[in-house]
C-alpha cells in the first residue's frame, strides 16, 4: 500500500517533468486559445458562446494528448529500455504498477483541466455556472479513458520513434478533424460526417454541448465506450501475444 | 546448510536455438557462486530463469523453494541486470526511495548509500543524466533497496572503471560477510577467482565444471617443466614416464607437461641431460577456461 501511494506520487512527478507534457498539453492549447479567441475572434457572432467552446476544445486537446503521447510513449520506452522487465522483480506487481500509471495520469489530467479553465477564466473572463465548469470538467476527466486505453493500445509498439511517430500524427489527426482546433461547421462536409464516428469530435461534443446548457447526445458516450472496448480488446490480445513470444 | 536455489534440468529454447541445456545445480545459502562463461553460454538466460522472467522451456527452477515468481521470494531478492537502464526524470533519491518503498523490510537509506558510495550531489541529480558508472551505482543501490537475502549481478562490472570495480567487489565482499547468498556473472576470470568461492563455469548452455576456484584449476590447468630445446635431450624417452601426460615443443622450448613437476626435476638433474632455462609452470584459471572452452568446441 505504501508502495503504491509512492508510486502514484512519483507517476506524477515524472509527468510534471516531462517537457513534452508542458510543452503540448499545458502551453499549447493556452497559446491557441489565446489566438483564436483574441486574435481572429472575428468570425463568430457570439462571443461568449465561443470563448466557452474554444475552451472546451483545447481543454479536451490537451487532455487527450497526454493520455495518447505520454502514456504511450512512456510504455514503449519502459518496455525496450528493460524496465517493464526490472519491475517484475520487485514485489509491487504488475497490475498495482500499471493501476498507479493510471492515477498519475488521471491527476495529471485534473491538473490540465484546472490549469486551462483557470487560464480561460482569466483570459476571456469566460462565464459559466458552477454547475457548468464542475460537469463540463468531469466529463473531460471520465471521457478520456477511450484515449488512455489507445495510449496503452500504443504502448504495445515495439520502438520508441515508431510510437511518437505514429501517436503524434494520430493525435493531430483526431484533433483537427474532431473539430478541435476549428468548429467542424468550417469544414468540408465529407469530414463532419467522417467526425461524427471519431472518438475526439464525440469527446469534445460532449462538453460543447455542456456549456451551452444542454448535456452530452446519448451517441457521444456510445461511440466512446465503444472505442474503449476496442482499444481495450486489441491491447490485451496484443499484449497475450507478445507474452507468448517469449 | 539451506538450499536458496534448485534447478533441475532446467532447459531454455529460444525458438530452435538451445540456450541453456538440461542445467541441473543447486546453491545454498551464504555462497558466493560466480557463473563464468564466454559470450552465448547462457548465463543470462540462467540468472532470467532464476528471476522468474523466463519460462523454462523445460525442467524446473525454484528459489528459497518456490516459484521465482512469488510475492515473498521478491521480497527477499535483488539483482542488477544486463540491458535495464533507468530512463527516469526522478532523481537518484526519489527512485531509491520508491524502490524502498517497495519492500517490507528495506534496507536503512543511509546505509544503502554509504554501501553504494553514490555522493551527496549525485543523490539530486535526475537517473536520465547520470554517466553510465553513475548509473551502475544507482543499479547496485536498487538491487540493494530491499536488504534481499540473495543477490543476481549480471556482469556486474561492464563499464566500470578501475576504481569503482574495486569498490564494488570490496561492497559485495562486505555483503558476503552479512550472510547474503550472491550469485553473478562475469567475463573477467581474475573476478570470479578473486571474489566468488564456487565458479560455475558455462559453456554451451551447460556445466561444464563446478567447484571451488581451487579445485578446479587443480582439475584443469596443467602444470609444465619447461626447458631450452636441445638436441640432446630424449623427448621420446621422457614422454614415456608414467608421470608425464604430453611433451612438446613450442618456441624453442620442452614443455614436459605433469602433475608432479618435482619429480620431473628429479629425473632431468639424475639423468643428467644438461638443460638450461628451466621453468616451471603452475596453471593458472585463465588457461583452464580457455582449455575448457575450446576441448568443448573441439567434439
Ligand atoms: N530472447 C532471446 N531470443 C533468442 N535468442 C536468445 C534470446 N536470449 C538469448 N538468446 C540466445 O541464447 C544464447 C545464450 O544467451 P545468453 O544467456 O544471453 O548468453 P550470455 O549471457 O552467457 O552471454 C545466445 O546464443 C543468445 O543469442
Ligand atoms: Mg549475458
Amino acid at each position: 500500500m505504501k508502495g503504491l501511494l509512492m508510486q502514484c506520487r512519483m507517476e506524477i512527478i515524472k509527468i510534471l517533468r516531462n517537457p513534452y507534457y508542458v510543452f503540448w498539453s499545458l502551453l499549447m492549447p493556452i497559446v491557441f486559445y489565446v489566438i483564436f479567441t483574441r486574435i481572429f475572434n472575428n468570425a463568430f457572432d457570439n462571443d461568449q458562446e465561443w470563448q466557452a467552446h474554444y475552451l472546451m476544445s483545447m481543454t479536451t486537446f490537451s487532455v487527450m494528448g497526454s493520455a495518447i503521447m505520454t502514456l504511450g510513449i512512456r510504455l514503449v520506452e519502459e518496455r525496450t529500455q528493460g524496465w517493464s522487465l526490472f519491475m517484475r522483480i520487485t514485489p509491487i506487481s504488475t497490475s498495482a504498477y500499471f493501476f498507479a500509471k493510471m492515477v498519475g495520469q488521471t491527476v495529471i489530467h485534473i491538473l490540465s483541466i484546472i490549469v486551462i479553465f483557470t487560464a480561460g477564466g482569466f483570459i476571456n473572463r469566460v462565464t459559466l455556472s458552477p454547475l457548468e465548469w464542475l460537469l463540463s470538467g468531469l466529463w473531460i476527466l471520465l471521457a478520456s479513458a477511450p484515449f488512455l486505453a489507445l495510449g496503452v493500445l500504443f504502448g504495445t509498439m515495439k520502438r520508441v520513434d515508431t510510437v511518437s511517430g505514429v501517436s503524434n500524427l494520430v493525435y493531430l489527426l483526431l484533433a483537427l478533424s474532431g473539430g478541435m482546433w476549428m468548429p467542424l461547421e468550417i469544414m468540408p462536409t465529407i469530414v463532419q460526417k467522417i467526425a461524427q464516428w471519431l472518438p475526439s469530435y464525440n469527446f469534445g461534443n460532449g462538453a460543447w454541448q455542456i456549456v451551452r446548457g444542454n448535456g452530452p447526445d446519448v451517441s457521444n458516450v456510445l461511440v466512446l465506450i465503444g472505442y474503449l472496448i476496442i482499444f481495450m480488446v486489441l491491447s490485451s490480445y496484443i499484449r497475450r501475444k507478445q507474452e507468448a513470444a517469449v | 546448510m539451506e538450499e536458496v536455489v534448485s534447478i533441475e534440468k532446467a532447459t531454455k529454447k529460444f525458438k530452435d536455438k538451445t540456450a541453456v541445456d538440461e542445467l541441473s545445480c543447486s546453491i545454498q545459502r551464504g555462497e558466493v557462486v560466480a557463473i563464468l562463461g564466454p559470450n552465448g553460454a547462457g548465463k543470462s538466460t540462467t540468472i532470467l530463469m532464476m528471476l522468474g522472467l523466463l519460462e523454462p522451456t523445460e525442467g524446473k527452477v525454484e528459489i528459497f523453494r518456490m516459484d521465482p515468481k512469488e510475492k515473498a521470494v521478491r521480497e527477499k531478492i535483488g539483482a542488477m541486470l544486463q540491458e535495464v537502464s533507468v530512463i527516469d526524470t526522478l532523481t537518484v533519491k526519489e527512485i531509491i526511495q520508491l524502490f524502498r518503498s517497495y519492500y517490507a523490510t528495506p534496507m536503512d537509506f543511509e546505509e544503502l548509500v554509504a554501501l553504494t558510495g553514490l555522493k551527496k550531489e549525485e543523490m539530486k541529480k535526475r537517473a536520465d543524466k547520470l554517466s553510465g558508472g553513475q548509473k551502475r551505482r544507482l543499479g547496485f543501490a536498487l538491487a540493494l533497496a530491499g536488504d534481499p537475502d540473495l543477490l543476481f549481478f549480471d556482469e556486474p562490472t561492464v563499464g566500470m572503471d578501475i576504481t569503482a570495480r574495486k569498490r564494488f567487489w570490496d561492497t559485495v565482499k562486505a555483503l558476503k560477510e552479512k550472510g547474503k547468498t550472491i550469485i553473478f556473472t562475469t567475463h573477467y576470470l581474475q573476478e570470479a577467482d578473486d571474489v566468488a568461492e564456487r565458479i560455475l563455469l558455462f559453456h554451451k548452455g551447460e556445466v561444464v565444471a563446478d567447484g571451488t576456484p581451487h579445485a578446479i584449476k587443480n582439475r584443469l590447468t596443467k602444470q609444465s617443466v619447461s626447458f631450452i630445446e636441445n638436441s640432446e635431450v630424449p623427448l621420446d624417452e621422457i614422454r614415456s614416464l608414467a608421470i608425464v601426460s604430453d611433451v612438446y615443443v613450442k618456441n624453442n622450448r620442452v614443455i614436459v607437461v605433469t602433475e608432479q613437476t618435482d619429480d620431473v626435476l628429479a629425473y632431468l638433474f639424475e639423468k643428467r641431460l644438461g638443460v638450461k632455462g628451466i621453468e616451471i609452470e603452475k596453471g593458472r584459471l585463465d588457461e583452464a577456461f580457455e582449455q575448457l572452452t575450446k576441448n568443448k568446441e573441439a567434439i
